[in-house]
């Protein structure tokens, strides 16, 4: 008896989720404001949106003069890729994009606006125990390259002053956002050495950094301030992995997270974007980990 | 009423076959493209998994050989204990012991897989750092140490139904013409439920290769091919677990990772199978 309750419970359960998949994507109307694009970007986007509906509910509580409409914001993600092409044919109002606008993909939106919402930086991070904090805290990119390519096994390989114990490479699994960007801005193709240990997330690769002596990683800037004097951030080419530097771009392992219209927006998009650029918006996107742009 | 009973019984059953059917269905779909375009020999012996480079490189073997070894590790641990125990439990203990470990024993199925993982990578990883010298001290041996401790219950309460399973006229015989306790047990008992025993054996196999959450905190994930028991690896379910989520639906990295889970659900699913026959062949025989 037991075990047909359970199977008709599982069976419930599955009735409902089939239920849920066809529901939600019937209300869209030409008031609603769709964004889509990076998934990187796409969360904060979110829970900015959902914030933003849930302060104003209608459109004349944001400005007086427009009418009182409920407010309607889709947030979807299909890549950076997707993002671009996605404002430029008119399937999303404003695209979301985590990398920098080509120039060919200028040239198809004269009256665009790209707006830069902050930028997603990637610390080169190490155990504090490790000599190289006091010994060379500050490698060349090509360096970098070097020691997670796998051509440099021992941290005195390095540096001479460095002990002879091997290099402990901790990555994220590739395909998620930050093993792009390190692979597209540090490796450039040359492939990450196959020692390398390959964490779930980004919390438990910082986590393994701060645990071994020998561990070097790349870490989300926000994740290097949540466990100060647990990691330590080197300088890459002589440049600290600040907030400033970040978002002067003199550091270079970033990449910008951009609004992108194809046209100037209309009232409502624009006092979404405003919203974005907001304190609110920009604290939600502190919080996810990403530097915020300098007004 | 009971006939109403029966019928809806049946409906229910056969709903969930259906189910697992569609499962497998579906991922034989959705890896589709995998099959043709790479090719199955390909794609299971195959060494290098590249799935975003340039020429896309897709091959699993790595991964199937971290999954037997720290499967099969597992298993040379956790057999000769849970037999052991198995057989003190079923023959030797006293009542008071038995009622007081079976539960006990019993109560470690409950304790989710990500508990095990996490005291792993935090006792077990540092462990191995500081008394070993190691630089980071995940490996396929620690996956299968905790590993061991996550199949031990169902070895043991397999292997115990299945020596109990033994009829009791056995017992009384051996022990009408004067033989001891450890050689009616050894020579006797162990001999007639030898297909039990080793039925609980391949269930332990099974549960220890589809395991996810452990190895994936436990085994390094690397993508090197591992040579001994102590290098790091990244067994089946840890590359799916990990890689999932953030790949792109409908290219080849998501349906290369379909076709890992479907090798991995076949290879658990003909373990099963393989059990089943030993019941089979175990009531046979009995009878």
């Amino acid at each position: 008896m037991k075990r047909i309750k359970l199977l008709l419970v599982s069976l419930l359960v599955l009735l409902m989720l089939a239920g849920c998949g066809q529901s939600s994507e019937t209300t869209s109307q030409d008031q609603s404001i769709k964004l889509g694009g990076s998934s990187t970007l796409a969360p904060t986007v979110a829970k900015c949106a959902d914030d933003f509906t849930e302060k104003y509910k209608t459109w004349n509580n944001v400005d007086p003069k427009l009418p009182e409409e409920p407010i309607v914001i889709f947030v979807s993600t299909g890549g950076s890729g997707f993002g671009v092409k996605s404002a430029l044919d008119g399937t999303v109002d404003i695209g979301l994009v985590s990398r920098e606008i080509k120039d060919e993909e200028q040239a198809k939106m004269p009256n665009g606006k790209i707006i830069k919402m902050g930028s997603d930086a990637l610390a080169i991070a190490v155990n504090p125990k490790n000599p190289i904090v006091q010994e060379k805290p500050d490698l060349t990119t090509d360096e970098v390259k070097t020691i997670f390519a796998g051509e440099v096994k021992t941290w005195k390989e390095l540096d001479a002053k460095l002990p002879d114990r091997p290099t402990v490479l901790a990555i994220r699994d590739l395909g998620g956002g930050a093993a792009q960007v390190f692979d597209e801005l540090v490796m450039k193709k040359t492939p990450v050495a196959k020692e390398a240990i390959q964490l779930p997330s980004m919390g438990a690769l910082a986590g393994k950094v701060a645990e071994n002596a020998d561990a070097i990683g790349y870490v989300s800037t926000g994740l290097i301030k949540q466990n100060e004097g647990k990691i330590i951030a080197l300088n890459i080419d002589g440049v600290a992995p600040t907030n400033e530097n970040i978002a002067s771009g003199e550091y270079k392992i970033a990449r910008p997270l951009l609004l992108v219209t194809k046209d100037q927006p209309d009232q409502k998009q624009q006092l979404f974007i405003d919203y974005l650029m907001s304190e609110d918006g920009l604290k939600v996107l502190e919080e996810m980990g990403f530097v915020p742009a300098v007004k | 009423m009971q006939e109403k009973t029966g019928t809806f019984c049946l409906l229910v059953a056969w709903c969930s076959t259906l189910l697992l059917m569609s499962i497998i269905l579906f991922m034989a779909l959705e890896s589709w493209a995998v099959w043709t375009e790479v090719g199955p020999l390909k794609f299971i012996l195959g060494l290098n998994w590249n799935p975003l480079a340039e020429p896309q490189q897709l091959g699993i073997g790595t991964m199937i050989l971290s999954t037997l070894w720290t499967a099969l590790g597992a298993l040379i641990m956790a057999a000769p204990l849970g037999l052991c125990c198995a057989i003190f439990l079923a023959e030797f203990a006293p009542g008071w012991i038995t009622n007081f470990l079976r539960p006990a024993i019993n109560l470690l199925t409950g304790i989710p897989s990500v508990v095990y993982g996490f005291l792993g990578a935090t006792v077990l990883v540092k462990f191995f750092e500081v008394n070993f010298s190691m630089a980071s001290g995940e490996s396929l041996f620690c996956a299968s140490l905790v590993l061991t401790v996550m199949v031990l219950p169902y070895i043991i309460s397999a292997s115990e139904s299945a020596l109990r399973a033994v009829p009791p006229e056995y017992r009384q015989a051996s022990l009408a013409l004067g033989v001891s306790k450890p050689y009616l047990t050894l020579r006797v008992l162990i001999p007639l439920a030898k297909k039990g025993l080793l039925g609980a054996i391949i269930l332990g196999f099974g549960r220890a290769a589809g395991e996810t959450m452990a190895v994936l905190m436990l085994a390094g994930n690397t993508m090197v091919l591992p040579t001994s028991w102590f290098s790091k690896g990244e067994p089946l379910p840890a590359l799916i677990a990990l890689e999932l989520g953030t790949s792109e639906v409908g290219s080849l990295h998501y349906q290369g990772l379909f076709a890992a889970g479907l090798v991995l659900l076949i290879f658990v699913l003909s373990i099963n199978l393989l059990l089943a026959l030993f019941r089979w062949n175990r009531r046979n025989g009995v009878n």
